[in-house]
C-alpha cells in the first residue's frame, strides 16, 4: 500500500492549511493539476494538498521534492512558469524563493531558512509533508507503526510506563504529566472507560491544534488508540469546534479510513482491542476547552466547569473513568512509542520534556507555527525564528498562554520557556500562544482587552470569576478612559487575588493573570494613565495627544496623506503640525512616519 | 470515619461533604448557593475552607468536597475571611436592595469602593431557583448565556410551556429577585399568567390549576383532589381520623 516516490518523478506539495487556503492555495493546486494533465512534462508528477507548513507569513507555500525547492508567496499566475521552468528543465525561479533579509540572498530550500532551521518537529512532523486525506501517506511515514508495536509487544502497563518515563506533560495548558493521568485512569474501579481528544482550542491567536487536526489527523487517532489499549477504553471522542470545518472534514475522512484499514472498530489489527472514535462538534465556547466543561458539553449539557476534587480519570464522561488529552499531546504519543521514551526525554528541560508548538503571532516578522524543544529562550523564538519586530519598532512584551496568560517584558527575553518558568514569571504555557507586542502597545489596554474577552467567555458559574471579571473590566475601562484613581490598583490586586484562590476552575483562577502580570511588569504605565492622564503608547484615545517633533520631521507628507480626518497640515519639506481639535487619535500618523517624528505627549 | 473541623472531632460518612459534616456537628460555614435539599453547587464559593491533608494545605469549597480520608479543616482564617468579604462585596453590587446582602455587607465589614452598584438588580445567581424548578421536575428556568451576561430565564424569555406557576423558585430565592404578582384570581410569574384555584372550604386562593393537576398526577396521596388548600385538607383529615377513632 505504500506509495514510493520514483527518483525520476517529482512531488509537488501545495500547502493547503487554512492560512494558505485563504491566500488562494487551492486555486494553485487545481491549476497545477489541470496544467500538468494538459502538458507533456516528461517526469512523473504527484501534486498533493498538505496541511499547514507553519510559515503562514510567507504563504502560499509550494514545495518541490526531491529537488527540495521551496517557493513562497506563490500565486496562481506562477503555475505555468513553475511547470515550464522548474519541472521541465530543472530551472529554479529565483523570484519565488525566500529572500533572507539579513544576507539579502535567495534561499532554495526551507531547510536552510532560519524560520525552520531552529525548529525540531515532533508533533508537526508530518504536516506539510503528507496529504492529510491519505492514510497511505501517513503509513509511509511510520504511521500506525506505534500501535502495531504496542499490540504486538507491549502490555498496557508497559505502555503507561513508557509514557510516564517520557516525561510528557499535557500540551493543552495544565501541563499535568500524561503518563500519571493514564495510570490513574487505568487503576480506576469501573468500566466502560473513555478517551477524549480536546480540540476546542479557543485562545485568540492559537492554531496549533487546528493545524494538527487538519494536516495530520491520523497521528491524533493513533495516539488515542494507544491510550485506549493502555487504559482499557472502548470508545473515544474528538471534541472539535465546528468553525474548524477543515479539521472536522479531515478528521472524518481519517476516521473512516482508519476503520477500513482495521485500526478502529472491533478487534483492531486482529487483537482483542475494540475501540472506535466519534467526532463531537462544539459550538466554539472558550470555556469548553476546560476538561470538565468539555465533558459536560459532550453529555449534552451547558458547557460549565465543575470542581475536580474527584478527577475525570475516576469520574469523567457520564461518570465513568475518562482520559482527556489535548490534540498536541496525542500527536506526541506515537513518536514516544516508536522512538522510545528515553529519546523523547533527552530533549527539553528538567521539568518539561520534548518540544512545544507555539503559534507565533502579533508584531513579529515571521508569524506562524513553530515547534521547538522545551527550554528554548523567548529571544530565540521571537528573533531567530520569528525574525524580530517589523517596521523597526521596539519589542515591548510577549503575551503567553492565551487570555489567561500573562505579559512578559523585554528584560526576561532570555527566559528558557517551559511549564515551570512561565508560571514563575506570572504567566503560563497555556496551549502555546505567543503574541508579540511592540512599543505601540498599551499594556493597560491589553489587560482590558483580555478581561473583556473573558467577560464574554467565562462560563459565569462561580461568583469570583464572573463577578471578579465584571469588576476588573469596569475598573480597567475607567483607567483607559482617564477616570482611574490610585486606589484602583489596590482594588485590582485584591479582586485578582480572590479570583486566583476562590474560583471554581483553572480558567477562573488564571483569569486575572493579564491584569496582575501587566501590573507586575508595567506598573508605570498604569500610573501614567491614572496620575498623569497619559497613555505612553498612544493607544487609549482619551489619554493621548500626538505631536510632531520639529527636529525629526522632514516634511515628507506621509502623515498628511494617511490622516483620515485631515488633521495634519504643513508645506512639503517643512515641519508638519497636528491640529488637536480635529485629531481623533487613531495613530495612523505615528504608524506611517518613517522618521519617528510623531511623538506621544 | 472521623475528621477534625475547627479542632473538633466530627463524625462523617465517607463521601459526604465537609459542609454536611460541619452542619451535622453544629459548626457554621456560610453559604449562598447551598440548600440541603439540593446538595452543593460549588458556585458562590462562600463556603471555602482550609483543608490539611498530611503536609499539604489548600482552600476548597466545602459544599462539594467529599471526605474520603482523614483531614483537618479550618473554617475561618484571615485568607478565607478575605475571600468571603470580597465575594460579598462583589455580589452586593447585583442585589443592593436585598435584605440578605445588606446584612452580609455589614457583617463582613465591606467597604465602599468605586465599583458601580446596580439598584435595579436583585439576583446573585445562586441558582437555587433553577434547582427548585429542576427538583419539581419542570426545569422551566435555567441559567442562560455565559460570562458576565449570565442570568436566569425561561427559554427565550417567553412564557414557558412547562412552567406550572408553583413559584417554588420565588420561595427559594434568598434575595427575593423573582417577581410574582398576585391578585385574587391571578398569579403572574416568568411572563406567564395563571388562574388561581380557591379552596372549597375556606375560599382562599391557594394554588394554580396547572400546579394542582401536576401534583395530583405525580402523587398517589389519598384525599388529594385539589379542592382544598393545605390547611383545610389537614383539618379535614384530622376530622376523619378522629371519626375513625370514635
Amino acid at each position: 500500500m505504500q506509495q514510493t516516490i520514483d527518483l525520476d518523478s517529482r512531488m509537488i506539495l501545495v500547502c493547503c492549511g487554512t492560512g494558505c487556503l485563504a491566500n488562494g492555495s487551492m486555486e494553485i493546486y487545481n491549476a497545477l493539476q489541470q496544467k500538468l494533465a494538459a502538458t507533456n512534462v516528461q517526469v512523473k508528477t504527484y501534486t498533493k494538498p498538505t496541511g499547514c507548513n507553519g510559515w503562514c507569513e510567507k504563504g502560499p507555500l509550494v514545495k518541490i521534492m526531491p529537488d527540495d525547492i521551496t517557493y513562497v508567496q506563490v500565486t496562481e499566475a506562477d503555475v505555468t512558469e513553475i511547470i515550464e521552468k522548474t519541472l521541465r528543465t530543472g530551472e529554479i525561479i529565483s523570484r519565488l524563493l525566500y529572500r533572507d533579509p539579513k544576507t539579502k540572498k535567495r534561499v532554495r530550500s526551507h531547510h536552510e531558512i532560519d524560520f525552520y532551521k531552529k525548529q525540531h518537529k515532533i508533533a508537526l512532523r508530518n504536516i506539510g509533508e503528507i496529504d492529510p486525506a491519505s492514510i497511505e501517506d501517513y503509513v509511509s511515514r511510520d504511521g500506525y507503526r506505534a500501535i502495531a508495536k504496542v499490540l504486538r509487544e507491549m502490555t498496557p502497563s508497559q505502555v503507561i510506563a513508557e509514557v510516564v518515563k517520557s516525561g510528557l506533560r499535557g500540551r493543552g495548558g495544565g501541563g499535568f504529566p500524561t503518563g500519571l493521568k493514564w495510570r490513574a485512569c487505568a487503576s480506576a474501579a469501573s468500566f466502560p472507560r473513555y478517551v477524549i481528544c480536546n480540540g476546542d482550542e479557543g485562545d485568540p491567536g492559537a492554531f496549533m491544534d487546528r493545524s494538527i487536526m487538519e494536516g495530520d489527523p491520523h497521528t491524533v487517532i493513533e495516539g488515542m488508540i494507544i491510550c485506549a489499549y493502555a487504559i482499557g477504553a472502548s470508545a473515544g471522542y474528538i471534541y472539535v469546534r465546528d468553525e474548524y470545518s477543515l479539521a472536522v472534514k479531515n478528521l472524518g475522512i481519517a476516521i473512516n479510513n482508519a476503520r477500513s484499514w482495521g485500526y478502529l472498530g472491533q478487534n483492531i489489527q486482529g487483537s482483542t482491542l475494540s475501540f472506535d472514535i466519534e467526532i463531537v462538534r462544539g459550538g466554539g465556547a472558550f470555556v469548553c476547552g476546560e476538561e470538565t466543561a468539555l465533558i459536560a458539553s459532550i453529555e449534552g449539557n451547558v458547557g460549565e466547569t465543575r470542581d475536580k476534587y474527584v478527577f475525570p480519570t475516576e469520574k469523567g464522561l457520564w461518570g465513568q473513568p475518562t482520559i482527556i488529552n489535548n490534540v498536541e499531546t496525542w500527536a506526541n504519543i506515537p513518536v514516544i512509542i516508536n522512538e522510545g521514551a528515553q529519546e523523547f526525554a533527552s530533549m527539553g528541560t528538567e521539568g518539561s520534556k520534548g518540544t512545544k508548538v507555539f503559534s507565533l503571532v502579533g508584531k513579529v516578522i515571521n508569524t506562524g507555527l513553530v515547534e521547538v524543544p522545551m527550554g528554548t529562550t523567548l529571544r530565540e523564538i521571537i528573533y531567530d525564528i520569528g525574525g524580530g519586530i517589523p517596521g523597526g519598532r521596539d519589542f515591548k512584551a510577549v503575551q503567553t498562554g492565551g487570555p489567561s496568560g500573562g505579559c512578559i517584558p523585554e528584560n526576561m527575553l532570555d527566559l528558557e520557556v517551559d511549564f515551570n518558568s512561565l508560571t514563575r514569571a506570572g504567566s503560563m504555557m497555556g496551549s502555546g500562544g505567543l503574541i508579540v507586542m511592540d512599543d505601540r502597545t498599551c499594556m493597560v489596554e491589553i489587560a482590558r482587552y483580555y478581561v473583556n474577552f473573558l467577560a464574554g467567555e467565562s462560563c459565569g458559574k462561580c461568583a469570583p470569576c464572573r463577578e471578579g471579571i465584571r469588576a476588573l473590566l469596569e475598573i480597567l475601562n475607567g483607567i483607559c478612559k482617564g477616570t482611574g484613581r490610585e486606589e484602583d490598583l489596590i482594588l485590582l490586586q485584591e479582586i485578582g487575588e480572590t479570583m486566583q484562590t476562590a474560583s471554581l476552575c483553572a480558567l477562573g483562577r488564571t483569569a486575572p493573570n493579564p491584569v496582575l502580570s501587566t501590573m507586575r511588569y508595567f506598573k508605570d504605565e498604569y500610573i501614567a494613565h491614572i496620575k498623569d492622564a497619559r497613555c505612553p503608547a498612544g493607544v487609549c484615545r482619551d489619554l493621548t495627544e500626538f505631536y510632531i517633533s520639529e527636529e525629526l520631521c522632514t516634511g515628507c507628507g506621509l502623515c498628511i496623506k494617511n490622516c483620515p480626518v485631515d488633521a495634519v497640515s504643513g508645506e512639503k519639506k517643512a515641519v508638519h503640525v497636528i491640529n488637536q481639535e480635529k485629531c481623533i487619535r487613531c495613530g495612523e500618523c505615528i504608524n506611517h512616519c518613517k522618521f519617528n517624528a510623531v511623538k506621544v505627549r | 470515619m472521623k475528621i477534625i473541623i475547627d479542632r473538633q472531632e466530627v463524625d462523617v460518612n465517607p463521601g459526604a461533604t465537609i459542609l454536611e459534616a460541619a452542619r451535622k456537628a453544629g459548626i457554621n460555614i456560610p453559604t449562598l448557593c447551598y440548600h440541603e435539599a439540593f446538595g452543593g453547587q460549588g458556585m458562590c464559593r462562600m463556603c471555602m475552607v482550609e483543608v490539611k491533608t498530611g503536609n499539604a494545605t489548600r482552600i476548597v469549597a466545602s459544599c462539594i468536597y467529599p471526605v474520603y480520608e482523614e483531614i483537618e479543616v479550618v473554617t475561618s482564617t484571615p485568607a478565607i475571611e478575605k475571600i468571603r468579604r470580597n465575594i460579598v462585596s462583589l455580589l452586593y453590587r447585583s442585589a443592593p436592595e436585598s435584605e440578605l446582602m445588606q446584612k452580609l455587607y455589614k457583617e463582613y465589614k465591606c467597604e465602599e469602593n468605586r465599583l458601580s452598584i446596580n439598584h435595579n438588580e436583585r439576583c446573585i445567581l445562586c441558582r437555587l431557583c433553577v434547582k427548585a424548578c429542576e427538583e419539581m421536575g419542570r426545569s422551566a428556568i435555567s441559567a442562560i448565556f455565559r460570562g458576565t451576561e449570565k442570568r436566569v430565564a425561561t427559554p427565550f424569555d417567553e412564557a414557558s410551556e412547562v412552567c406550572i406557576g408553583c413559584a417554588a423558585c420565588a420561595k427559594m430565592c434568598p434575595t427575593k429577585a423573582i417577581e410574582v404578582s398576585e391578585t385574587n384570581n391571578e398569579r403572574i410569574i416568568w411572563n406567564k399568567t395563571f388562574t388561581l384555584v380557591k379552596c372549597e372550604s375556606c375560599g382562599q386562593p391557594f394554588a394554580t390549576r396547572e400546579e394542582l393537576d401536576y401534583i395530583i398526577s405525580r402523587t398517589e396521596m389519598e384525599g388529594l383532589d385539589g379542592k382544598l388548600c393545605e390547611g383545610c385538607r389537614k383539618k379535614n383529615m384530622a376530622v376523619q381520623i378522629s371519626k375513625l377513632v370514635e
